[in-house]
């Protein structure tokens, strides 16, 4: 109740504020203070924005950052050199180091300092809800790359887009065909934390719901960050299950699969896993990854939308990265359909472009797309997929079994705690 | 249902992993008995010796047993690597009070923490066990990983070697009377300074071993150090520092206690070993196995070192240049649009007022009172907690919500000072540690702290700020109310605390700080002096938390990260402690330092600007040299030039030769 209420107010304060502001410092010589600017005249035929990307470069998801960070700066690349786009997007970087209180502050930075008026980025669903927040506060466009449920959730506001597919879309997808071809006899192990507990929840709730027999014969939960989970694995080894839900990532996931082939968990019980299709995770885990089933969020070598050009651009532009994985589709995908968003509104003014970009038909990397209206949550396809052997070397190749559409993924807006 | 072998296996889970505690634990604690250090940066030498073996691993590949050779030659190289490290940095500070090593090993774990990073990136390594180990394996029908077993028995036969080495051999047994007694072996005619390197770089080759035996087990990942380090410090502090013995009891303990929790007691996994160690502090400070004369240093525990008084400028002088930063940082909003954004003052002047109060309240306990807590995060993110909570569920008026932070924080630092300021040095700086972890873990698991995801949602810090309904106030433009709000809050702490000490209160501390003994056969009540210090700081931090939430939009596990309470500790010594003001200018050094080193690194193309980019680990090293040359801090630099190429006389020489000695006195 407040909380509605409470962030109309600001932000229509804030409204006001900034554009008084604008208007009193005059233009010359404060270009770096807003990135509005052309709207108040100061533009000209040139029109430019300000992308700020803010990944997480060090801390935690170190690892996962640069990623996405290529793949906002290969769309913008591609957007400043077409002739459709008219519009001329400067790259103003930052830092989330993994951290809520540095990423806001790494985000004033961007939009005070470097006059972004569009953001990009983040991993962690910490640090994204932080960002939701701010981007309310200071009406700028925001595209997060977390997947946690409330960012277009119960923590929905309408400045937030989000390309990157989100836990519920996978669980929509990969849960009843899970039942229906690996067991019905099924035992969750989560990293206790906002992600893992979420896709229990998801999972569970879309199980039951379904016609298809389910026992849930057990639940673990690991800490987030757990060094050990070989008590788990002999607990689930022990138990009458068909197929293990695992509801956890990165090294937390990495960790539980090493332990788990060395354990010999897979011989007898299939595992399927929410992202263990992540370039990442395939690495990390080698040999010990074959045979996992995964939700997909993107692949490589999919033939949907923009995708062929995205992986050849991306290949020769960062030819160290490998092929592109699914952080650097949801930065390339994040950048060219909000800049869709802008062409229609005919401005860069992110109060306009917001309500231009909601439901706005777009392409993507995945196909035809759109941030649906009633939350903003881009209606990505998912699919089911295994880590197999790989023709060459050592990291598993993922072979994509059952396909999902964006309609059939994405849970109904009446579900979403959000309301726009 | 626990039949036999489930609890088998879970036996032999707990083992294995409690077999890696040990040789971490056993390095740590032999590091401690004889040289006194409490190496921080064991986690990162752990770390090396992982990285370094799939370096040899990966250049060996094709070469059969590439991992028997890897696991034998990474953690000789980080023998040596060790080894150099302890002649170089740690050797310095021999004399000097404990703490100093704690200080300096963090800043070390910084260093070698970015250098990983830059010499092997960010990705993590797949580094997997050689096909003779991998798989279960089944012996008289009990189905078992084949690698556990290898571990079981490898870290066991290291470890009886060890033991071995410590019992049975001449160096072993002066080394031992060593860490009981080292006056008494000195007197023996035995220099047993000389053996120190070999200590360091005996523990650094365990830790690597571990490294590499949990890497191929788990993965090779930046954090992996930071990961470990924590638990094998509640090893340590469980079986008693400086004991082998204790290592060892406590390693595989803490390994079996960890695993079978999670399967038996899922609710307090993560909490249970920080309630052991906070626990076993409590009741025996010393461990389990610990030496009882665990406090008595024979008499050659240094002080700790602050900050000149006078310096080279006089009180008056001072107290202007004081009010004319205070003018300074009043004025800088007004530049807004003219000379720089709206970010300067709104975003990182409030963020470097904020850590300067935080840096404030740190000295209150540690500069005065001798009290080196290393958790202090707890209260800064407690106060945090409570201010976002109370914001959100009780009344959304940010005053409401700041005073409930400081006020829950001065009851947590109440019940926290209660329980620990009855041990000293190293052991309150472990129970702190210990206190602020369980938090850590326990804002983790619960719905109304937010979780994991903390609370970002909903939170207007700047609700209310103004009178009653003005909420967010825009005195001009962009020019914010709540900045000036910052501002007088943390000038008004700093002319309260330096009340504080100038008051009875303040000398008594201060007298404590110089000689517990001597102020206690004074007639004070020390303790109890102590606990009231402790309290006042803890008020303070949770301000400095409560204040912090303004910019972050709310309250997340971020906030009570560990790694925050050693940042606290390098800007309170980076600016000289035992002055106040100092940490302050401290925590100003750091971020405006960390701001300029981002900004080069960014603009700076190639290497040098990747190298820029690593901050931390420039920033440690300053901090390294901080702890060697300038241990009394940025104030006392002047004094500290003066004397070193001053043509000598005058106030500053004279003061600074007082520092000197006191390095060597008592």
């Amino acid at each position: 109740m407040r909380t509605d209420g409470g962030t109309e107010r600001r932000a229509s304060r804030r409204r006001v504020d900034r554009r008084d502001v604008l208007k009193a410092a005059g233009v010359a010589g404060v270009a770096g203070l807003s990135g509005c600017l052309s709207d108040i005249g100061g533009g000209g035929g040139g029109d430019t924005l300000t992308y700020g990307l803010l990944n997480p470069i060090s801390g935690s998801y170190s690892s996962l950052g640069p990623f996405q960070r290529h793949g906002a700066e290969l769309a913008i690349s591609q957007l400043n050199e077409s002739d459709d786009f008219e519009y001329e997007i400067e790259i103003a970087r930052g830092d989330t180091e993994t951290g809520a209180s540095t990423a806001t502050q790494a985000a004033s930075q961007l939009v005070e300092q470097d006059g972004a008026n569009y953001i990009m980025g983040a991993i962690s669903s910490s640090v994204a809800l932080a960002l939701n927040s701010f981007a309310l506060e200071n009406e700028v466009i925001y595209n997060p790359g977390a997947a946690a449920i409330p960012i277009t959730g119960a923590s929905c506001n309408e400045y937030v887009f989000r390309s990157e597919t989100n836990t519920a879309q996978i669980a929509e997808g990969a849960a009843v065909w899970t039942l229906e071809n690996l067991g019905s006899d099924v035992w969750f192990h989560i990293a206790d934390y906002a992600y893992g507990q979420s896709v229990l929840r998801e999972w569970r709730s879309r199980m039951e719901a379904s016609d298809a027999e389910f026992n849930e014969i057990g639940v673990s939960r690991a800490e987030l960050g757990a060094q050990n989970y070989e008590s788990y694995i002999s607990e689930i080894q022990n138990s009458d299950a068909d197929v293990l839900v695992v509801g956890s990532t990165g090294g937390d996931f990495v960790r539980f699969g090493n332990q788990a082939a060395s354990a010999g968990l897979g011989d007898d019980i299939d595992i399927m896993n929410t992202t263990a299709s992540f370039q990442s995770l395939r690495a990390g885990l080698g040999t010990a990854g074959y045979g996992i089933y995964s939700g997909v969020r993107y692949n490589a070598s999919l033939t949907t939308g923009w995708n062929e050009q995205f992986v050849d651009a991306y290949t020769s532009e960062y030819p160290d990265d490998g092929a592109p994985g699914n952080f650097a589709r949801v930065g390339y995908d994040s950048v060219r359909m909000t800049a869709m968003g802008i062409q229609e509104a005919g401005t860069t003014d992110p109060t306009e472009v917001k309500d231009a970009l909601a439901g706005l038909e777009t392409n993507s990397v995945l196909g035809d797309n759109m941030y649906r209206e009633c939350d903003q949550q881009a209606m990505n396809p998912v699919w089911v997929g295994q880590n197999v052997e790989p023709d060459e070397g050592e990291v598993a190749d993922v072979e994509l079994i059952e396909k999902f559409s964006g309609e059939d993924a994405i849970p109904s807006c009446e579900s979403t705690e959000c309301s726009l | 249902m626990v039949t036999g072998g489930t609890l088998l296996t879970q036996l032999l889970n707990g083992l294995s992993v409690g077999m890696v505690y040990v040789l971490l634990a056993a390095g740590l604690s032999i590091i401690f008995g004889v040289m006194d250090v409490i190496n921080f940066a064991h986690g990162e030498f752990y770390a090396l010796g992982a990285y370094l073996a799939v370096g040899i691993a990966a250049a060996l590949s094709g070469v059969t047993g590439g991992f028997w050779i890897a696991l034998v030659a990474a953690p000789l190289i980080v023998g040596v690597i060790g080894g150099l490290t302890e002649r170089v940095t740690i050797r310095p500070l021999y004399g000097r009070n404990p703490l100093y090593h704690i200080l300096l090993t963090f800043g070390l774990v910084l260093v070698i923490a970015d250098g990983i990073e830059i010499i092997w990136g960010t990705q993590p390594k797949n580094f997997a066990p050689p096909a003779l180990l991998s798989g279960p394996i089944t012996i008289a029908g009990f189905q078992y990983s084949l690698y556990n077993y290898f571990v079981i028995a490898v870290g066991a036969l290291i470890a009886a070697g060890t033991w071995l080495a410590l019992t049975e051999t001449r160096v072993g047994i002066i080394i031992r009377g060593g860490s009981q007694d080292r006056g008494m072996v000195r007197a023996l005619g035995i220099d047993i300074d000389r053996y120190y390197t070999l200590v360091f770089a005996f523990g650094c080759v365990l830790a690597a071993f571990a490294g590499i035996v949990l890497g191929a087990k788990q993965e090779v990942a930046l954090g992996m150090g930071n990961a470990i380090i924590i638990p094998a410090f509640v090893v340590v502090v469980l079986g008693g520092l400086g004991s082998f013995r204790g290592a060892v009891v406590g390693g595989l303990g803490i390994g079996i206690v960890q695993t079978l929790t999670q399967t038996y007691v899922p609710a307090l996994t993560g909490v249970i070993v920080y309630l052991l160690m906070v626990g076993i502090l409590l009741v025996k400070p010393q461990g389990l196995f610990g030496n009882p004369e665990w406090q008595n240093h024979g008499g050659e525990e240094g002080d700790l070192l602050t900050g000149g008084g006078g310096g080279i400028l006089d009180t008056t002088t001072r107290r202007y240049l004081a009010a004319a930063l205070v003018g300074v940082l009043a004025l800088v909003p007004l530049g807004i649009g003219v000379t720089y954004s709206s970010y300067i003052p709104n975003s990182l002047v409030l963020n470097v007022l904020v850590w300067a109060l935080f840096a404030l309240s740190l000295d209150f306990v540690m500069g005065y009172a001798g009290l080196v807590s290393l958790g202090h995060v707890l209260f800064y993110g407690v106060g945090a907690y409570a201010t976002v909570m109370m914001a959100m569920y009780v009344t959304p008026v940010f005053w409401v919500g700041l005073l409930a932070g400081v006020a829950l924080a001065l009851a947590v630092a109440w019940f926290v000072g209660y329980l620990s300021i009855r041990v000293s040095g190293v052991y309150f700086a472990m129970i702190t540690l210990g206190f602020a972890q369980l938090a850590y873990n326990l804002v983790t698991k619960f719905d109304i702290t937010g979780g994991s995801d903390g609370l970002y949602t909903g939170y207007d810090a700047t609700y209310g700020l103004g009178i009653g309904e003005v909420g967010q106030v825009s005195l001009l433009g962009d020019i914010q109310l709540f900045y000036y709000v910052v501002l007088a809050l943390v000038v008004g702490s700093y002319l309260v605390a330096r009340q504080i000490m100038r008051a009875p209160f303040g000398s008594v501390l201060q007298a404590i700080r110089e000689s517990e003994d001597r102020a206690e056969f004074l007639g004070y009540d020390t303790v109890e002096y102590k606990r009231r210090a402790f309290m006042v700081s803890g008020g303070l931090a949770g301000l400095a938390g409560g204040l912090a939430t303004i910019n972050s939009f709310g309250v997340g596990p971020s906030f009570l990260f560990w790694l925050k309470s050693g940042e606290v500790i390098v800007m309170t010594l980076l600016g000289g402690m035992g002055t106040l003001y100092g940490p302050m200018l401290g925590a100003g050094a750091f971020l405006g330092l960390k701001e300029i080193l981002l900004t080069f690194g960014e603009s700076t193309p190639g290497l040098l600007g990747e190298v820029l980019s690593q901050w931390q680990g420039i920033l440690g090293l300053i901090f390294v040299v901080f702890v060697i040359y300038v241990p009394e801090g940025l104030v006392s630099l002047p004094e500290t030039l003066q004397a070193r190429f001053g043509a000598g006389g005058g106030g500053g020489g004279e003061s600074a030769t007082d520092a000197t000695d006191a390095e060597v006195s008592d």
